[in-house]
């Protein structure tokens, strides 16, 4: 009986391993039009608790824990989301390490365009389309809307999009996103053709359109610097199990396939925003001098210091040794002093081995590694460079042995001078006298 | 020659007298001790006994931790909560007289088993102090004049509010210590002089390595010193005895100062110092020329000393520039220079003029801390001219040059302060001398006696002036008369024993008024004079202390640098050890640049809290606005493109904080977190909201809020504010604020309420109920 319940309770780990995903819809069809991509999402071990997004009930947090650790906003037209959930929520939700996938369309609703620009990103006006005369799917409807996307469009992150050589042509229908350039955190993850632009495809151009060639974003990505992870996606539509399914071919650059890519691609995407992927840790930090264990109280200046960190990744759920050749460490006191690239060790450790500078002052071991689609990993380690103790000096200098030699030299003197004067003292004060 | 008097007199006197007279001498030197201690407590009395003031703290720091460490660990002190990320070496940049001193009564009362807590100590050494500042202030005039001047003197000191503004119980800093060994160093050189002995020359030396030991004014000694030598020379005073003087001193004083690990190789390296082995190297060379004169006719003389004198000053002075050309010899310091141009750190250096005590005196303060002193000196001077010798050519440079120096900086007003209690005790027992002597003749000796005890009693109330007289009423028995009539004599008298007594008033009024304030704590009056206390520092220390990372960094201005690092033992950027002015013209670009400037260089120097003082709701004067001109000049410095001070004042040329004060100072980060949520705020029912007390004005950038800062912490009438700076880690998402997004969205009114709950679908679709065609149609 026991043992049945702890197999039970394995289980229930095994698919809460996720952890709870809470998915909002316009209506319950799309949850039928998108059965493919909620499928491999509950196959991956997330729970999805499906809601429409206006349902009066909707909470993301109780007595101040998170029911959710992910939100899938696949709720286009929705203008104002139901029961305690608003663009402040959310936007807490993410500021308290939520992850967030949220698809729009060409009819986005206010609230995710208010969203969207919390984030850093902003959604084109009401009714445009991404519109492309060239690149646009053979099963184009004619107003050249659905379209037909080499996957040399995806971001150059294999963590985040997956192997982007492999990867088949996109389909892709919806609006464009306009991402602020001075946001350093922003990710566009697939980018328009440079033939296309973004525009109402049922009225005349007028003005110019605000997003054009490859400045249209149509997916967009977020990593928040708390790590939490942030995906936009302007098609609804590219998740859709038609688009997952249906094949793609174009005319130009005559790109041809029997099944899309974009099941491979949104598979990947999910699992980089949902943290399958990319997620690093620092496990462990230390520092010694060289030939000791321990790190000392402090350093003294010219020392020679060893410095290892041990980083992690998660890896289906473990937490496994990180490989990579381009972790650098700093050793810095306002400006960097050191600047070295760490060695990985054979036991999955990074070492780095160099001379503590002969400045002294209040100094921090800093590792700061930031790569595209990965966690930032940021650690500092703070110790203080002392200068020589009085008795680390030399004590027997050789360009002062002349002095040492006059010195000596002196006082040798003035002994025989007083034995002299001593003795003969006598014999001045009687030739005083006479 | 009244000197003379007091002296030769004595032999043929009674050894009963003997007896007395040095009874008298020790019951005023005990007594002046003793006023001069208790005068001292009006600090301790009116407050606690705590460290005052800013330095103070920093040397209590220190000694605490020499007496846990031990010495040695406390040379080598490397302290790295100070100067964030720089780091400070306490043992190397610091004067460790003050700390052995205290230190090793530490020790000492500890052996006894007298358990007394460190603090304590440090609290009450300065009073202590000046009771052997007295004693040697006694000693000193003695020699110079009489016994009688030098009573005098000593009372004089031990009450005189110029010396008891740097030795008050609590102010626990080096010039507490410094002027007893001041003191003691000119008695036992004019002993030196006096007697040529190599003795009393050792002692000297000794002395003045204790000073160098203890303070940065040692220069002081080792140029006055040496000037004193000159000026002798000059005169044609030249003898054995000041050449085995000044000899034996100059080699043991140099080779003792140089162990100093703060003074180093300074003084053979640095111009200040050249004086003294310029005058070493004169003084052998005149020794030589002495030595050839008697060997020698006068024409062959003539003629050496002249070809001689030319050529060796050409090399002295050659070598010197050279010297100074390759780098030996440091140039003049900066502080130097500002004591020849008060102009000069107020352009070059501001860091030093931004000091309140290193301004040029006023007259005011020459009064206020040297009372009837300040006119009486003069006389003790003339005097002094009048009867000059080897010794008293000292103390007319002493007097000079320490007069010069105290009208260039208030802060050397302590220099000052002991040679005018010299100069007014020769004088008034000059003027007493001349005033009793007749009376004196006139009576018979038991009339002498009776009148002896007299002045004894009065002595007791008036501690002052008094006990002065005694010795010469008795001794004077010179022949002369003035001709001075009965009752302008008791006049006199009477008004100078009035003079006295306003001069011990005045003295007791300064030192309990003006001189006793903590400045961590402060006083305030109500109407109905009741006191109130105002503890704000040490509330926001306390909190700083508790409430905070242990590692916290805090940024402040630099005076409150060192309390931070005592108080509320925390990391510090700046302190008030202001060796390095760079790091301080960061701070002050921070202080005085916008929150977006300033945060940029608060992240990149790992700043977790600010501290700012603000005395806009008590009406506190010393508060960071009014010392925000400083913080700019000192920043402008060293950013000349970034800050500059023009901008921070009106059109007119005005500083002012209301609405028509310029931009760049109502967006200042400095003027942000003093006036931060003070638009709010009103005082009291006759004044608007947000009007400041201290500079009469109400503020003219009310309502602004704070991006990277937050408040942590304000106290209690609002002096100190803390405020705590954001992480980069909490501008989690960059937002695009309304006003720079592309696509302009509509405003959306919410449709929500408490009881409808349910949101909005654009184009749900709806369930529409079909209507049964009607079975007719």
């Amino acid at each position: 009986m026991k043992s049945l319940i702890f197999l039970l309770f394995c289980i229930i780990v095994k698919i809460n391993a996720q952890g709870n995903t809470l998915v909002l819809l316009d209506n319950q069809v799309i949850r039928e039009t998108h059965s493919i991509f909620f499928k491999s999402l509950q196959d991956r071990g997330h729970t999805l608790t499906f809601k429409i997004a206006d349902d009066s009930s909707l909470v993301l947090s109780k007595y101040g824990e998170y029911l959710y650790e992910n939100l899938i906003i696949f709720a286009p037209t929705i203008e104002e989301f139901g029961g305690n959930l608003s663009v402040d929520t959310v936007t807490q939700f993410i500021d308290d390490g939520g992850n967030v996938l949220i698809a729009g369309n060409s009819v986005t609703g206010d609230v995710l365009r208010e969203l969207a620009s919390e984030c850093g990103f902003e959604v084109d006006e009401e009714g445009s389309f991404v519109i492309d005369h060239l690149n646009f799917d053979a099963s184009d409807e004619g107003r050249h809307t659905k379209l037909a996307l080499s996957s040399e469009n995806l971001i150059d992150a294999s963590v985040i999009v997956g192997n982007k050589k492999s990867i088949k042509p996109l389909l892709y229908q919806g609006t464009g996103i306009l991402t602020d350039s001075e946001n350093p955190l922003v990710l566009p993850l697939l980018i328009a053709d440079s033939t296309s632009y973004s525009y109402n495809p049922d009225q005349p151009i007028k003005e110019y359109p605000h997003a054009v060639g490859k400045d249209t974003v149509l997916v967009a990505g977020l990593q928040a610097r708390n790590n939490a992870r942030v995906v936009f996606s302007g098609s609804l539509a590219f998740f859709s199990d038609e688009y997952f399914t249906s094949a793609v071919s174009r005319k130009q650059g005559n790109l041809k396939s029997d099944k899309s890519g974009n099941d491979e691609v949104s598979t990947a995407i999910t699992q980089w925003v949902f943290k399958e992927h990319g997620q690093l840790r620092v496990k462990s930090v230390t520092h010694h001098k060289e030939g000791e264990k321990a790190p000392p109280q402090d350093y003294t200046i010219m020392e020679n210091v060893v410095y290892t960190i041990e980083i992690d990744i998660l890896e289906k759920g473990q937490w496994k040794p990180f490989t990579a050749n381009d972790i650098q460490l700093e050793f810095v006191r306002i400006d960097p002093f050191v600047r070295t690239t760490l060695q990985r060790k054979p036991n999955g450790q990074y070492e780095a081995k160099f001379k503590i500078p002969d400045v002294y002052g209040v100094y921090q071991f800093k590792v700061d590694y930031d790569r595209i689609g990965y966690t930032r990993l940021f650690s500092t380690t703070q110790v203080s460079v002392r200068p020589l103790e009085h008795t680390q000096y030399e004590r027997f200098i050789s360009c002062a042995y002349p002095y040492y030699a006059g010195a000596f030299s002196m006082m040798f003197g003035v002994f025989i001078f007083s034995i002299v004067f001593l003795h003969i003292k006598e014999d001045d004060k009687k030739s005083k006298s006479d | 020659m009244v000197q003379a008097g007091s002296k030769k007199t004595q032999v043929p006197k009674l050894s009963s007298k003997t007896g007395i007279s040095s009874l008298i001498i020790f019951v005023v030197l005990l007594l002046a001790w003793i006023v001069g201690f208790s005068s001292r407590l009006f600090a301790v009395i009116r407050f606690e006994s705590i460290i005052h003031e800013f330095d103070p703290w920093f040397n209590y720091r220190a000694t605490a931790y020499m007496v846990k460490h031990g010495f040695y660990n406390f040379l080598n002190w490397f302290d790295e909560r100070a100067w964030y990320p720089l780091g400070r070496i306490v043992g190397g940049t610091v004067y460790p007289g003050l700390m052995l001193t205290s230190g090793s009564i530490h020790y000492f009362l500890h052996l006894l088993h007298i358990n007394v807590h460190i603090r304590d100590i440090c609290v009450f050494l300065a009073p202590v102090f000046s009771g052997l500042t007295a004693i040697s202030t006694y000693f000193l005039t003695k020699e110079l004049w009489s016994a009688g001047a030098g009573l005098f003197a000593a009372c004089f000191i031990a009450i005189v509010p110029g010396y008891i503004s740097r030795s008050v119980a609590g102010s626990y800093d080096n010039e507490g210590i410094a002027i007893f060994a001041l003191q003691f160093t000119y008695f036992l050189w004019i002993k030196s002089v006096k007697t040529g002995s190599v003795f009393w020359a050792i002692t000297a030396a000794l002395s003045y390595f204790y000073m160098v030991s203890a303070w940065g004014g040692y220069v002081f000694i080792i140029n006055l010193i040496p000037l004193h030598v000159f000026v002798l020379l000059l005169m044609g005073r030249f003898s054995n005895r000041l050449f085995t003087s000044y000899t034996t001193f100059y080699i043991i004083g140099l080779i003792c100062s140089m162990q100093i690990p703060f003074v180093g190789f300074q003084p053979i390296r640095t111009s200040e110092h050249m004086a003294a082995s310029g005058v070493f190297v004169l003084l052998f060379a005149v020794g030589a020329l002495k030595y050839l004169q008697s060997m020698l006719s006068k024409s062959e003389f003539k003629s050496v000393v002249i070809y001689g004198g030319l050529i060796a000053a050409a090399l002295v002075f050659l070598t010197v520039v050279l010297l100074t050309y390759a780098g030996y010899i440091a140039p003049w310091s900066g502080r130097f220079y500002s004591l020849w141009d008060t102009g000069y750190a107020k352009i070059h250096i501001p860091i030093i003029a931004s000091v309140s005590e290193h301004q040029p005196t006023t007259w005011f303060s020459f009064f206020f801390d040297l009372h009837i002193l300040a006119a009486t000196f003069p006389a003790g001077l003339w005097y002094c001219i009048k009867n000059v010798n080897d010794e008293r050519v000292f103390v007319i440079l002493y007097s000079i040059s320490a007069v010069y120096f105290a009208g260039v900086m208030v802060r050397l007003m302590l220099t000052l302060t002991p040679v005018v209690c010299i100069l007014s005790g020769i004088a008034f027992s000059g003027l007493l001398e001349l005033f009793l002597r007749e009376d004196d003749n006139v009576r018979p000796e038991e009339q002498e006696d009776e009148d002896q005890n007299t002045p004894n009693k009065r002595q007791l109330y008036d501690k002052a002036g008094a006990g002065g007289r005694l010795p010469k009423i008795k001794h004077d028995q010179s022949k002369e008369s003035d001709g001075i009539g009965q009752n302008i004599r008791s006049i006199v008298t009477i008004v100078i024993m009035l003079l006295l007594m306003l001069f011990a008033v005045h003295c007791t009024w300064v030192t309990g008024n003006a001189y006793s304030s903590p400045s961590i704590v402060l006083a305030s009056y109500g109407s109905d004079g009741s006191r109130q206390i105002l503890d704000d520092f040490r509330e926001a220390y306390f909190w700083l202390s508790q409430n905070t990372a242990d590692d916290a960094r805090v940024m402040s201005w630099w005076d409150y640098g060192y309390q931070i690092a005592g108080m509320a033992n925390r990391t510090t950027l700046v302190d008030n050890n202001t060796w390095n002015n760079s790091h301080i013209a960061l701070v002050g670009k921070a202080m005085s640049s916008n929150e977006t400037a300033a945060y940029d260089i608060m992240t990149a120097l790992d700043v977790d809290y600010v501290l700012v003082i603000f005395g806009g709701v008590i009406g506190y004067s010393g508060d960071d606005i009014n010392k925000f001109l400083w913080m700019v000049r000192i920043a402008e410095g060293e950013h000349p493109k970034d800050i500059r001070e023009s901008d921070y004042f009106t059109e007119h040329g005005e500083f002012r904080v209301d609405a028509e004060g310029s931009p760049t100072l109502l967006n200042s980060l400095m003027y942000k977190l003093s006036y931060y949520r003070f638009g709010e705020l009103k005082l009291d029912y006759r004044t608007p909201a947000g009007y400041d007390r201290t500079r009469n004005a109400v503020i003219g950038n009310k309502d602004f809020s704070l991006t990277y800062l937050e408040e942590a912490y304000t106290t209690e009438h609002w002096l100190v504010r803390v405020y705590k700076v954001k992480k980069p880690d909490e501008f989690n998402r960059p937002r695009i604020p309304v006003a720079n997004r592309v696509i302009k969205s509509p405003n959306f009114i919410s449709k929500k309420s408490n009881k409808r709950k349910k949101g909005t679908i654009k184009n749900k679709p709806v369930v529409v109920k079909g209507k049964r065609l009607s079975k007719n149609q």
